[in-house]
């Protein structure tokens, strides 16, 4: 194999069929470039050491005279390989059966079941007895961090967790103690577990032997419905699925991206993304009667809102918007605000501890607790500290008792005053939630949450990622660009928008940041947009709405 | 009288009814005194149900009373029009049990799919057919009534012919 060193591809026959794959593949991923997924646990693609030990990978290789691990054996030329000979079959059949041995299969309670490796390549081998009198070895369980649960007898040691602890986070914190059959997993006496990124070992489990606490006996595999999303915890915008369950999130998991996080994620926004949905929502439209806010139906408050502001012209103002509002969100927005005279919206972001993957350099949970600044500021949006703190001049210091237009975007008001927004002629506020400090707005539009509908966030260097929604938002709560298109489109700027691919197509074809992207090619990946980092002058050029109309 | 109306003759011994009432009345005579009788006298007399009837839901407990549901979750999966609702939650050992467990048993179909595919043999059908009630909600059947039915549980096969032959 090592006369291949030079050569850029080898080529050779998996099951029959012929795949050319760069030199230094393994054979279980050139495997996986024919469709053929070779049974295994040891090996996960995000993990780099590959101890062969689990023994589930074993293929038949010709001419030689045992059966090799896939896993670490490289691929070269000529190789005929065969992953379901008798012979490889019968060794993997015979570790399934070892597996078994103590096995406790409890999988009606079991966390992992419908979604466990034990149990899909155990159904394939068929063995629906055991040959085992003995009785099995117990061992129960055990609380390995403050929120993971470890079940020692489903635990086949495959290490990844022990792996991905030492080899990926390089937080020497997780060990197999004991030998044999009385092997499990466990910190290192007196160390504990407590690392950003721990909740990844749940994930690598193949098995349901490290379950997160927050998700016990809470749903079942084929209960829920995942959906791909991002995580709005940092800017960094990991890639996850959603599951949910009876319109309940129940459970975040990292989905791959190499550009972003590649296979992992942080425990903030795990729980971050959990939480984002909870909490007493806005639901019904507000409009101003004299002293009270009247709930309405759609169409009377959007006509209403489009009377107000066309009888407002273009009186100037000021606007705060949120960092985890989408593009689309903050694109119809920017048109708004663009009518209505205002220059540029201003934004808070809270801030956070960060934390680091080491050998992941693009994933890292930043500072900024927020999706979506950068989208903010591709759209001339000003960070300011507090609502009354903006610097002098910028036209982004809100104190809410400015006069002119007042738009405010699912942004939370903390901080605001009594009579924030009282002097305001006219006071609108889209929101997930209903604030007391929008007490005086004189519309309230209720829109969904970013799990409860489709959209993109643009990530800290610029990327431009799409999520799909998870949720059905609550009453008639509707899409932040659902909402103002509608009313845009009243005013006679642009059409109603139904679904999102109208509205970012729109918002390509008038934000000079998001130039050139389409939205089937941004895909599950996402893309970098024209005004990102890379081209942090070309963002700098669109501030001020006069010149995204360029 | 509209038309032409055809009044036919018929002879005395066709027309006449007491040949007739008196064979009605023979055949209700020979019942009344045959001995194979079969009408049943319910509610005093019952009927034999068969092993395998299918009847309302009972389930099984442990010999401390909980219930032997572990929640898993199978029943409400395989229930093809969606009776039951079970949700599942950890006691105070960490075990997995059944927070709430109800079987709406008008939905029902009785088709025994619960039964067979629960893992613990807790829930079963019962060999009963009484279920009279006064309300509609009374017929959605929680766990503690469900551990409270008496009633045979239904057989999975036929103790005689196992095999169905």
């Amino acid at each position: 194999m090592a006369e291949n060193g030079a050569k850029a591809t080898v080529t050779l026959t998996i099951d029959g069929v012929e795949v050319t794959v760069p030199s230094g593949t393994r054979v279980i991923e050139a495997a996986e470039h024919v469709g053929v997924v070779v049974p295994r646990y040891c090996y996960h693609p995000g993990i780099p050491t590959r101890p062969a030990q689990c023994r589930m990978c074993l293929v038949e290789v010709e001419g030689r005279p045992k059966l090799e691990p896939s896993c670490t054996l490289q691929a070269a030329d000529e190789m005929v390989v065969n992953t379901a000979s008798d012979t490889a079959r019968t060794a993997r059949q015979s570790v399934i059966e070892f597996l078994l041995v103590n096995h406790p299969l409890d999988c009606p309670i079991c966390d992992a079941a419908g979604q466990c490796m034990l149990q899909d390549y155990a159904y394939v081998t068929n063995q629906l007895e055991s040959r085992v009198d003995e009785p099995k070895r117990i061992m129960g369980r055990d609380r390995i961090s403050d929120d993971i649960l470890y079940f020692a007898d489903r635990c086949v040691i495959c290490t990844r967790c022990v792996r991905f602890m030492r080899d990926v986070a390089e937080d020497d914190s997780l060990i197999v103690a004991q030998r044999g059959d009385k092997a499990y997993i466990d910190t290192f006496p007196g160390r504990e577990l407590d690392n950003p990124f721990q909740g990844n070992i749940v994930d690598v489990c193949p098995v349901g032997a490290l379950v997160h606490e927050d998700f016990v006996f809470k749903a079942r595999a084929w209960d829920m419905d995942a959906a791909a999303s991002v995580c709005p915890g940092c800017p960094t915008g990991c890639n996850v699925t959603i599951d949910t369950k009876e319109n309940q999130i129940v459970r975040v998991k990292p989905r791959h991206n190499a550009a972003v996080n590649s296979w992992w994620m942080c425990d903030h926004g795990r729980r971050h993304l959990v939480m984002t949905n909870r909490g007493v929502r806005a639901e019904v439209p507000l409009i101003r009667d004299g002293e009270q806010l009247r709930p309405v139906d759609w169409a009377t408050a959007l006509d209403w809102v489009a009377e107000q502001m066309e009888a407002l012209g273009s009186p100037g103002g000021s606007a705060v918007v949120s960092p985890d509002a989408s593009n689309e969100n903050l694109f119809y927005v920017h048109r708004l605000l663009e009518r209505l005279g205002v220059a540029g919206a201003a934004f808070r972001v809270a801030q956070g501890d960060t934390a680091a993957l080491p050998t992941v350099p693009t994933l890292k949970l930043r500072a900024d607790r927020a999706a979506n600044a950068t989208g903010v500021e591709l759209f001339g949006g000003c960070r300011v500290d507090g609502l009354a703190d903006g610097s002098e001049g910028n036209g982004s210091a809100v104190s809410g008792s400015e006069g002119g237009a007042l738009v405010v975007l699912d942004d939370a008001l903390e901080g605001a005053g009594e009579d924030f927004g009282g002097a305001a002629d006219f006071f609108l506020y889209l929101g997930t939630r209903l604030p007391g400090a929008a007490r005086n707005a004189d519309a309230v539009l209720p829109i969904a949450t970013f799990a409860e509908m489709d959209g993109t966030f643009t990530n800290f260097e610029g990327r431009v990622q799409r999520f799909h929604q998870a949720l059905r938002p609550p009453g008639l709560a509707r899409p932040g660009w659902m909402v103002l298109s509608r009313v845009l489109a009243r005013l006679g700027d642009g059409e109603a928008v139904n679904e999102v691919r109208g509205a970012f197509e729109r918002m390509v074809a008038e934000a000079p940041a998001f130039a050139g992207l389409t939205w089937d090619g941004i895909g599950l990946k996402g893309a970098p947009a024209a005004g990102s980092a890379a081209a942090a002058a070309a963002a700098a050029g669109i501030h001020g709405p006069q010149k995204a109309d360029a | 009288m509209p038309g032409d109306v055809k009044v036919v003759e018929r002879p005395r011994a066709e027309s006449s009814y007491v040949r007739a009432a008196a064979k009605g009345m023979s055949i209700t005579m020979r019942h009344l005194l045959s001995p194979n009788k079969k009408t049943q006298q319910y509610p005093d007399e019952k009927w034999e149900l068969a092993p395998r009837t299918r009847g309302t839901h009972r389930m099984a407990v442990h010999e401390d009373g909980r219930a032997k549901c572990v929640a898993c979750g199978l029943c409400p999966t395989v229930c093809p029009v969606n009776c039951i609702k079970l949700v599942p939650a950890e006691d105070e050992n960490g075990e997995r049990y059944a927070a709430i467990y109800e079987i709406d048993e008008f939905r029902c179909i009785f088709c025994g799919y619960c039964q067979e595919v629960c893992p613990v043999e807790a829930i079963h059908l019962g060999v009963h057919y009484e279920n009279a009630e006064y309300s509609r909600e009374r017929w959605v059947y929680d766990l503690e009534r469900l551990v409270e039915q008496e009633h045979p549980v239904t057989a999975l096969w036929d103790p005689q012919d196992p095999a169905s032959q």
